[in-house]
């Protein structure tokens, strides 16, 4: 996954599209969902939905602060690439009657936040945040997610249907880690101080607020569907294999805060979640309806394959 | 390769286009008593670009006083901005009130132009198979002529219509239909809201925005007033201030700072106005500065992209098949009919025909990596062929019309002057239009460097592959001499 040509990436890209009209979502097997797996799956299946929509969100902050016009543009499509995996989730839980109607599945609270996060501050996050950020979200989608997923349910269109979002998700890591690196580049004091600054950025500050709950909430659920830590054990340690197997990689202080932070989340016993699990359970208070609308780029997801 | 003709008969002055530059070209040489003319048209009317581009809502969005030649002024414009068919009528007013149409020969597509050094001749062919004759010849061809497409897959696979902005469906009835409009540039913005008043469904997919300022007409809504009021003298300042932005971007530094960022801050006001959504705001929002590409005016855009039946569409274009539009968010948008609004091929190199100079050369090959001329409008080894919107003469957001009017004086200045003297040919010095373009490139690589967009080359939405690096003003200035120590003459009897 070395170094990695972008211009020869964004053609790869270019040349990897599918829509959701290439599936036949009525193909047989939708009945291999046991009454049992049923709920769960469903629940999980949101919020797996919600996950790839919010990496979506992004992914446009990404496009929007690139400076390079080809990565630019390679984020542009991960974008929509992202919207395209939440919008076959979506017609996966429409095939396997989780949908009610065209009804968007609910997101829980915390993803409520950060959807309201991602609306109001994304695009002023430097790269240095989401683009690390990021491929710690994708390697736990990518490498536990996705993989428990494919272990517990039988249907063989969700293999094909993720066997493509699988491909996706590669060429996103190959991109990201390219550019965690590339973002390790330069004189260490000026990205420390630059760090220092964007840490005390209030605006980073409540991204923090909104994602940690999150992550615990998600690591909840999951584990309470039947994941085994282990596995995100596993995802933590390949973020910071890869992320940190170059000294440019290594010398991102994001990549740093990062992967520290992702040892704190996996480690049940760590203090750190005396006050994380506690804004999960405040946030249980928030009514959402107090958050009001969902911003309208929420309302592009879609399990039609035509419109 | 030019072949000895006895028969053809010689003509003074050749024109190839019968739209502004080469009507204004025949128009301004009869006065100066030059009347051995012929234009050689491929289409069967006269106007070129307003002939054209007849879409819905088709309009100038330079004031109709500075769109029209200074030399031939039309009586009476009904509105601030003209409309493609008022633009039509002044042209036809050109040809009819100067008697310009009899030197037109029309269905007649050039497809190749040549020099003979010995005689000092220019011969064009077409491909009905009409040969012309003349002593100088002028490419006035149009810029903007060739319809554009995107290099998107399948696009021969729809099977509903499809429709260019510049080769417009008039029989085709939009009402009620499911409508595709491909780029958001010049004509898009301004197709836009007129369908969107006939169309079941409307989808605009933008590729890149661009900045739009409200366009300031005589009637004026009340919105545009409030944005007036919270931006003090916007109104005054506002043509003043496009036309000083385009000026500024092109050199780069002077302007820059204040007079860009106030448009820009008025831009955005704009849109804060007139568009509600956070997210559509940011869609329709440039990233790039305002002036690195044109300015664009609308004021009625974002409206119609916020109607019921319409949506904008940022996601990329993957593919056309048989039914529509797929996009990378993996959904097939399926449609009656796709209308491009997606501008013109413009040669960055090579050129429209083939074209041979002296001894064979062939000014496509040369041109290969790069178009170069002197003063935009000779070219060294082509001697008596004169271009307009040749390379790097571009108008920003000025009125095409003062570049043109700048190059047909300079035409006609020459051709009288080759006429007094008694001279076969001029061809332009090397080292002179070497030396020229050095200091273009110069400027350029200012410009591009200073004014913050990735390049002044031509976008799919359309417009100005090859700018002129400088002030209208200062283009004009130097089209107003013709200096013969640029020039190599050669006399009539060979020297
Ligand atoms: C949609 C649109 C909007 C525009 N709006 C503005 C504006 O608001 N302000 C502004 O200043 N400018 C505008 N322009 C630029 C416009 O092109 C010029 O203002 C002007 O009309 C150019 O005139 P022209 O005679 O040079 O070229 P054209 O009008 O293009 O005329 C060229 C003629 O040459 C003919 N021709 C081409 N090739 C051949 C051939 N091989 N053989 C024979 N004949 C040939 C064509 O058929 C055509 O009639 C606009 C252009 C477009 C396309
Ligand atoms: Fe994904």
């Amino acid at each position: 996954m070395a170094n990695i040509d972008l211009n020869e990436m964004l053609d790869k890209v270019r040349n990897s599209q599918w829509a959701l009209a290439d599936i036949d979502w009525d193909k047989p097997g939708a009945d291999r969902i046991s009454a049992e797996q049923w709920p769960k799956l469903k629940d999980f299946m949101s919020d797996l939905m919600w996950i790839e929509h919010v990496g979506a969100r992004g992914f446009a902050a990404l496009s929007k602060n690139a400076e390079d016009p080809t990565l630019k543009e390679i984020y542009a499509y991960f974008h929509a690439e992202e919207q395209r995996h939440a919008n076959a989730e979506m017609a996966l839980m429409r095939r396997w009657g989780m949908l009610d109607g065209d009804d968007l599945p609910q997101p829980n609270v915390n993803l409520r936040l950060t959807i309201e996060w991602l609306d109001r501050y994304s695009d002023d996050m430097p790269l240095e945040v989401l683009g690390s950020v990021i491929p710690m979200l994708e390697i736990a989608l990518d490498g536990a997610l996705l993989k428990f997923l494919l272990e517990e349910v039988d249907d063989p269109l969700c293999h094909e249907v993720f066997e493509k979002i699988n491909a996706d998700e590669a060429r996103h890591l190959g991109v990201d880690f390219h550019v965690m690196e590339m973002l390790g580049k330069g004189r260490m004091h000026q990205r420390i101080i630059k760090t220092v600054g964007t840490v005390a950025n209030p605006k980073l500050i409540l991204g923090v607020l909104a994602y940690a709950p999150l992550l615990n909430r998600m690591r909840d659920n999951i584990v309470a569907m039947g994941l085994k830590e282990e596995r995100l054990y596993e995802a933590m340690g390949k973020y910071e294999r890869i992320g940190g197997r170059t000294d440019e990689g290594r010398r991102n202080p994001w990549f740093q805060i990062i992967s520290r932070h992702g040892k704190m989340v996996v480690d049940r016993n760590h203090i750190y979640h005396k006050p994380v699990d506690a804004l999960v359970k405040a946030s249980n208070y928030i009514p959402t309806r107090l958050l009001g609308p969902v911003p309208t780029w929420v309302e592009k997801l879609t399990w039609r394959p035509t419109a | 390769m030019a072949v000895t003709d006895t028969e053809t008969p010689i003509h003074r002055v050749l024109i190839v286009g019968a739209g502004f530059s080469g009507l204004g070209t025949a128009l301004r040489l009869q006065q100066e008593g030059i009347d051995d003319i012929v234009i050689l048209e491929r289409a069967s009317e006269i106007g070129g670009t307003w002939r054209d581009n007849t879409y819905p809502g088709a309009a100038c969005d330079i004031p109709s006083n500075l769109y029209s030649f200074s030399f031939a002024q039309n009586p009476a414009w009904s509105r601030s901005y003209a409309g493609s068919n008022e633009i039509m009528e002044y042209i036809h007013w050109l040809a009819d009130a100067y008697g310009l149409r009899r030197y037109i020969r029309f269905n007649q597509r050039v497809q190749g132009l040549s020099y003979d050094s010995e005689e000092g001749i220019w011969t064009a062919t077409t491909e009905q198979g009409e040969t012309v004759r003349a002593r100088q010849a002028v490419m006035a061809q149009g810029p903007l002529s060739n319809p554009s497409y995107p290099n998107i897959p399948g696009l021969n696979d729809f099977q509903g219509r499809v429709v260019h902005s510049a080769d417009w469906d008039h029989d085709y009835d939009f009402n009620g239909k499911r409508v595709a409009v491909i780029g958001t540039g010049a004509s898009g913005v301004q197709i836009v809201p007129e369908l969107a008043k006939q169309a079941s469904k409307l989808r605009v997919f933008q590729r890149t925005p661009c900045w739009i300022m409200p366009r300031l007409d005589f009637r004026k809504p009340e919105w545009q007033k409030t944005l007036f009021n919270k931006v003090p003298s916007a109104q005054a300042a506002i043509r003043k201030g496009l036309f000083l932005a385009h000026e500024s971007m092109a050199t780069g530094i002077i302007w820059d700072t204040p007079v860009n960022n106030a448009l820009e801050r008025l831009a955005r006001a704009h849109i804060r106005h007139q568009v509600k959504d956070r997210w559509l705001r940011r869609q329709v929002t440039p990233e790039f500065k305002l002036g690195c590409k044109r300015v664009l005016m609308s004021s009625d855009y974002y409206p119609a992209l916020q109607q019921d039946n319409c949506e904008l569409i940022t996601w990329p274009i993957v593919a056309i098949n048989e039914n529509g539009i797929r996009t990378a968010e993996g959904i097939e948008h399926q449609f009656d009919c796709l209308v491009f609004a997606t501008g013109f091929s413009v040669p960055k190199t090579g050129t429209p025909f083939p074209v041979y100079g002296e001894n064979g050369r062939e000014l496509g090959s040369e041109w290969e990596k790069g178009a170069q001329a002197y003063k935009s409008i000779n070219v060294a080894g082509y001697p008596n062929l004169f271009m307009i919107f040749g390379p790097n003469s571009g108008p920003g957001h000025n009125s095409a019309l003062v570049y043109i009017e700048a190059q047909i004086e300079y035409i006609v200045k020459s051709v009288t002057t080759l006429r007094s003297l008694g001279v076969k040919a001029m061809d332009v010095r090397e080292d002179v239009q070497k030396r020229h373009n050095q200091h273009l490139q110069k400027r350029l690589a200012r410009t591009t460097w200073n004014s913050g967009c990735n390049s002044w080359y031509l976008t799919e939405d359309g417009f100005n592959a090859t700018m002129y690096p400088g002030f209208a003003t200062q283009y004009a200035r130097q089209m107003k001499q013709v200096r013969l120590e640029d020039y190599r003459l050669v006399s009539s009897t060979g020297q």
